[in-house]
């Protein structure tokens, strides 16, 4: 199982979802580009506190999360 | 009248070790718990690890090398480190939205060590003092 966290209020809404099924794979992918275009941020741990952000849908990555837009204090 | 006692030999470390016991497993469920532990989960053992006994931890920015100490808060939380480990410049930024206090500083790990250049091109500037960064509640 892949992941999707979303952050809001609540802390984070999170979307599993199998990547070796085609429809949960296109409404991940449908998801992915519908908050980015929204102006959150996607990000993938890429090893122990590593991670690294991305622009398109990458269908291997085990678990996303979505920040919203950064502004300034 | 209150019958005040005074508390046994190591009584008041027990109090607080139960305290942080709580603060960090009762609040499991609550947004600010939930989003911490999705903060410790992002962090790397050595962030995990000084998280937990400073209540802050380390990055280190994208683009320039340069080290930024993330302090708990939502705001006026994000210091730049000098060589010497002094503290240099602040950065106020955080993403928009009520969101918790876990999440707010995985945001802003994130961005520095993924897009350093459009954190600072964002950020307010602020000059750092004990009072913005005071410990006052063990997160980690």
């Amino acid at each position: 199982m892949a992941i999707q966290i979303v952050m809001d209020r609540t802390g984070d809404s999170r979307h599993p979802f199998n990547p070796d099924d085609a429809q949960e794979l296109a409404k991940a992918q449908q998801r992915f580009y519908e908050l980015t275009k929204a102006g959150f941020t996607a990000a993938v741990r890429t090893g122990p506190g590593l991670s690294s952000q991305i622009r398109s849908f990458d269908p291997t990555a085990e678990e996303t999360v979505f920040f919203p837009r950064l502004v300034g204090g | 009248m209150f019958g005040f006692r005074p508390l046994p030999p190591g009584g008041r470390s027990r109090i607080r070790a139960t305290r942080a016991l709580f603060i960090r497993h009762g609040a499991e469920g609550t947004p600010e718990g939930r989003s911490l532990r999705l903060l410790r989960e992002w962090l790397s053992p050595a962030q995990r690890e000084q998280f937990a006994r400073k209540g802050y931890f380390e990055v280190v920015g994208s683009y320039s090398g340069k080290r930024y100490r993330i302090h708990a808060g939502a705001s006026v939380n994000v210091c730049e480190i000098g060589e010497r480990g002094r503290l240099q410049e602040g950065l106020c930024f955080m993403p928009i939205g009520a969101l918790p206090i876990g999440d707010v500083m995985l945001a802003q790990k994130i961005a520095l060590e993924t897009c350093e250049g459009e954190v600072r091109a964002v950020a307010r500037r602020f000059t750092p003092n004990g009072f913005h960064f005071r410990q006052t509640r063990p997160l980690g």
